[in-house]
């Protein structure tokens, strides 16, 4: 994924140039398509074609400055994006099936340190495990706040 | 407005009601979860809270529990609740003409027809006022401002398509003007369109009685008519119908069980709140509230349902946010 | 000086022993809790809330008192140490804290919104109190032509944390303006951009855009460069304490930062986060070193953090004198006051003038005892880096994962949180600067809001924007500003652009 240093056709840029006129017609395709009119002024769809012009126009000129491309992007561990990445995405699925808020932020400390290098995965398991029950116990039980229950939180 | 909610706790509840084989109960071992389709503090999870108090202190169920499932003026709640309490005997959800409202506009996929109405329960007036500086001394001069033009008579109040908006179409058309050509200016909450009250940039505006009572107690808003159909008492503006005007709307909330519950259960249900609201503890909380009795039992509501959505629809149509 | 009077008995109230303890208590409680990443002071106030309905009015008032300063105080600490500002008030004290804490002066940037914060407090609590119903008067006859002014200034400024490249600039405003774009309409009801997701229609939270790009972003960034350069990025290089040098580049951010701050705060839709972009702006157009901005400026702290606090008790003038909250802290509070069947409006200081002028004390109190606190505390805060980095972030990431849970329970808004820390990522890695996107968001849909109400009082005419002279001067000098700079030096920038 790394880019060679002053090359003249910059990918990225080039995507993100696309993703950006792909956006401006996503949302000149919503404005064109609303039905409520405003009475008096302007209606809500103003906003939307304004908006849909100035994302265009920065999509055009991300598409010019990727031909004029000169520089590099220092390198990326994908691999501990994808660690982190993992643990949030753990936190949603413990959330998704009802695992509850303990197990899901246990999981999602031992993956982010995981993701920093650390190798004692057991041991920052535990870790994230009574970090996660204290928040649980403070906000739950103290604050009465409603955090996602689970079958650990139904222990308390 | 804010904060904290549990929705997913509710939704959670809700699956493990839906697989748990659903029992008959008796009234006083109930034990209730109120969906509050609102985030905490606002009316819906007031209305909630309140029926959760006087239900358990009266003993007209052992416990109650509140869940707030905020968003879009009630109907992601609502959307939750269908799914989740079908044929459920011990959760209920809080409604009112709100929701009507963002079920028409927002082209909701659930209406009040998959829920069943339990009872209403309370309902409030709202105001029509024009700042003090005004010329309008009466409705009557309003109206007149209107027929005279009325593009320049500019509205202020809630949301787009809310009861404060029906009402000010409502106004309009009894001055035998077209709806759809009031100028009605949506400012979120009662807070921002007061603030164009007193500033004098709008002609008149629509709230809550409750929440204007103190600009109006002191002067700074003059109060021309309330929409509730007879006179409240500690209230000095009258009600439309009494200066002429045949409109009626009032702000009401009501309660409402799963989709298919049992006949039996629901017959449960509706004594436990029935015998709640007619307690001389909620009649003293709903006064401390400044809230004002509606109670109709299930199948007066359920017919009052019906020609309300069919009403607010009308009007909705008339002034283009429903088709 | 029938106020002053008050004030004092107020003061009595307030000076009671075991008042002061609820006071310390409540700072302590609010800083701790606000600190959390993902905890902003609204939902802080909101969690702490219940614990002071079990104390009497005036004790309970007080410890509010000092939960709310000390939240304020406590989310700016994170945004400082950690780039991971718990609220949209905060993100621009990130800006300029976090460079200065990566550079080891963590210690004088925690002191100077600190000190800031409370020099800011002062002064406008003073303001609040003897000029409350002067300033309300003024506040109520800003109309949306005004406002819109207003937006048109404060979007102009947010061209100052465009950093090199004014295309990558805009395009993180214009996505700040299309998230801005999704949900109901409120004017309308129309629904834009929300491809039939129910939890969308209430369009997006500033808070979850705001972790979800600092926090979240911040961490996934730092995790991808860990391997290739070790930055320990916060090392205590010096004194933890502020210089002579730093005192003398404060104290007029600090002033300044109150004097935009107050009264936009009171102004019933001014909110806490235009006065901390104006402010900002404003000390880097003011700066003796302005190349140090971007590079850890102290100016660019002790500006925001004083403005941030001074719109704070600018927000609790339309709350006391109209009963009108006008920001989600404002709404709590308001909720607070119910609890004891107060009704904030224009009735208040006549019918309840102990209770109110035992707030006014209390805030006050807090304030003081927020400084006597926190100061110390300085030196813990600041070891908090120490932790092992692996578990910082791991710990950063479960808290404001929970924040936001806490403030809406939905899976959806999860994930939300979520893509908005990989946008975040992305547009680090790319080198796109963050605080835009966070900008429009926040000022697009009140830009188009305000401009919509204003044509639709005209009935469609523009040339009120300019019949009104408030309107007129702001959108003149919104017009000049954008004019001046940009369109000569930045358009040779645009052109030369990615060089």
């Amino acid at each position: 994924m790394s880019t060679p240093t002053a090359s003249s056709l910059h990918r990225p840029t080039l995507v993100i140039g696309a993703a950006l006129l792909a956006l401006a017609f996503v949302t000149w395709r919503d404005a064109s398509t609303m039905q409520i009119r405003a009475g008096y002024g302007m209606g809500a769809d103003a906003a939307s074609y304004f908006v849909a012009a100035f994302l265009a126009l920065m999509g055009a000129g991300h598409i010019l400055a990727a031909f004029r491309w000169q520089g590099d992007a220092s390198p990326s561990d994908w691999k501990a994006v994808g660690w982190v990445a993992l643990g949030l995405g753990s936190l949603v699925a413990a959330l998704w099936f009802g695992a509850g808020f303990i197990l899901g932020s246990t999981l999602l400390f031992a993956f982010t340190a995981r993701a920093f290098g650390r190798k004692a995965f057991p041991a920052d398991l535990a870790l994230g495990f009574v970090l996660a029950t204290v928040i649980f116990l403070l906000f739950n039980k103290l604050l009465t706040l409603a955090l996602p229950m689970g079958p650990f939180e139904r222990l308390f | 407005m804010t904060y904290l909610h549990s929705g997913l706790a509710a939704a959670w509840m809700m699956a493990a009601a839906a697989v748990l084989p659903a029992t008959s109960v008796q009234a006083q071992d109930l034990e209730l979860t109120i969906t509050a389709p609102a985030g905490a503090g606002g009316g819906w999870d007031a209305a909630a809270r309140s029926l959760q108090e006087v239900m358990m202190a009266t003993g007209k169920a052992r416990s109650v529990q509140v869940v707030n499932v905020p968003g879009a003026g009630g109907t992601v709640g609502l959307a939750q609740f269908v799914q989740g309490a079908k044929g459920s005997p011990d959760q209920m959800l809080v409604g009112g003409i709100t929701m009507v409202g963002a079920i028409i506009t927002n082209k909701a996929p659930h209406d009040l027809t998959k829920v069943t109405p339990i009872a209403r329960l309370t309902g409030d007036p709202l105001v029509i006022v024009v700042p003090a500086s005004s010329p309008y001394q009466t409705m009557a001069d309003l109206m007149e401002g209107i027929r005279q033009d009325v593009e320049r008579t500019i509205w202020a109040g809630g949301s787009a398509g809310g009861a404060d908006h029906i009402l000010a179409a409502l106004v309009t058309q009894a001055a035998g003007i077209d709806p759809a050509k009031v100028n009605y200016i949506a400012y979120s909450g009662g807070g921002e369109s007061l603030a164009a009250m007193l500033g004098g940039q709008v002609t008149a505006g629509v709230s809550g009685y409750g929440e204007w009572q103190g600009q109006i107690e002191s002067g700074d808003l003059r109060a021309l008519a309330i929409s509730y159909p007879e006179p409240i008492e500690g209230i000095a503006a009258q009600p439309l119908k009494a200066q002429g005007i045949d409109i009626e709307l009032v702000n009401w909330r009501g309660i409402f069980a799963g989709p298919d519950i049992s006949a039996e259960d629901k017959a449960v249900l509706e004594k436990a709140v029935g015998k709640t609201v007619q307690s001389p503890e909620w009649q003293e909380l709903i006064k401390a509230r400044g809230w004002s009795d509606y109670y109709a039992p299930s199948a007066e509501f359920a017919g009052f349902l019906t020609s309300e959505t069919g009403r607010v629809h009308s009007i909705l149509n008339s002034i283009g946010l429903a088709d | 000086m029938d106020s002053l009077i008050h004030l004092m008995h107020g003061f009595g109230t307030a000076l009671d022993p075991m008042n002061l303890m609820f006071a310390a208590i409540g700072v302590l409680l609010g800083t701790a809790v606000g600190v959390l990443p993902g905890i902003g002071p609204a939902l802080t106030v909101a969690l702490l809330l219940p614990i002071t309905f079990k104390l009497d009015p005036g004790g309970s008032l007080i410890m509010f008192a000092g939960i709310y300063y000390g939240g304020m105080y406590g989310g700016s600490t994170t945004a400082i140490l950690l780039n991971t500002p718990g609220e949209s008030a905060s993100v621009v004290t990130a800006l300029e804290g976090n460079q200065m804490a990566r550079r080891g002066r963590g210690g004088p940037a925690l002191a100077t919104a600190a000190i800031g914060s409370f020099v800011a407090a002062l002064i406008a609590t003073a303001g609040l109190a003897f000029f409350a119903p002067i300033l309300v008067k003024v506040a109520v006859k800003f109309g949306p032509w005004d406002y819109f002014g207003l937006m048109l200034i404060a979007f102009v400024t947010v061209s100052a944390t465009f950093g090199s490249s004014p295309l990558r600039g805009l395009t993180s405003l214009g996505i700040g303006l299309w998230l801005g774009l999704i949900g109901i309409d409120q004017l309308t009801g129309q629904t834009r951009l929300a491809f039939g997701v129910p939890n969308l229609l209430d369009g997006i939270e500033v808070t979850t855009l705001a972790v979800g790009l600092f926090a979240l972003g911040e961490c996934l960034f730092v995790a991808s460069r860990h391997l290739f350069n070790d930055e320990k990025p916060m090392a205590i290089k010096g004194s933890i304490w502020m210089s002579r040098e730093d005192w003398r580049r404060s104290w007029k951010p600090w002033l300044r930062g109150t004097a935009v701050g107050f009264p936009i705060g009171a102004l019933p839709a001014g909110g806490a986060e235009i006065p901390t972009f104006l402010s900002y702006t404003m000390e880097r157009k003011l700066a003796e070193k302005p190349e140090e901005f971007g590079q850890g400026a102290i100016e660019g702290v002790a500006g925001p953090e004083a403005a941030n606090n001074a719109s704070a008790a600018g927000t609790l003038v339309p709350l006391l004198t109209l009963g009108l909250p006008t920001s989600a802290t404002a709404a709590v509070m308001l909720a607070g006051f119910q609890q004891y069947n107060l009704q904030p409006g224009p009735l208040l200081f006549v019918q309840h003038p102990a209770l109110v002028w035992g707030l006014v004390a209390s805030l006050f109190i807090a304030n003081i005892m927020l400084l006597v606190l926190n100061l110390p505390l300085v030196g813990l805060w600041v070891r908090l880096l120490k932790i092992p980095l692996p578990w910082l972030y791991a710990g950063i990431l479960v808290f404001a994962c929970m924040g936001t849970i806490a403030a809406n329970p939905s899976v959806v808004e999860l994930m939300l949180l979520v893509g908005f820390g990989l946008l975040g990522f992305v547009m680090r890695r790319y080198d796109y600067p963050v605080a835009p996107v966070v900008v429009g968001l926040i000022l697009g849909p009140l830009a188009d809001s305000q401009l919509r109400r204003a044509l639709q009082m005209s009935l469609g005419d523009p040339m009120i924007l300019l019949q009104h002279p408030g309107s007129a001067t702001m959108i003149a000098i919104a017009t000049l500003a954008l004019v001046a700079p940009f369109l000569f030096k930045g358009l040779a920038r645009f052109r030369q652009d990615e060089d």
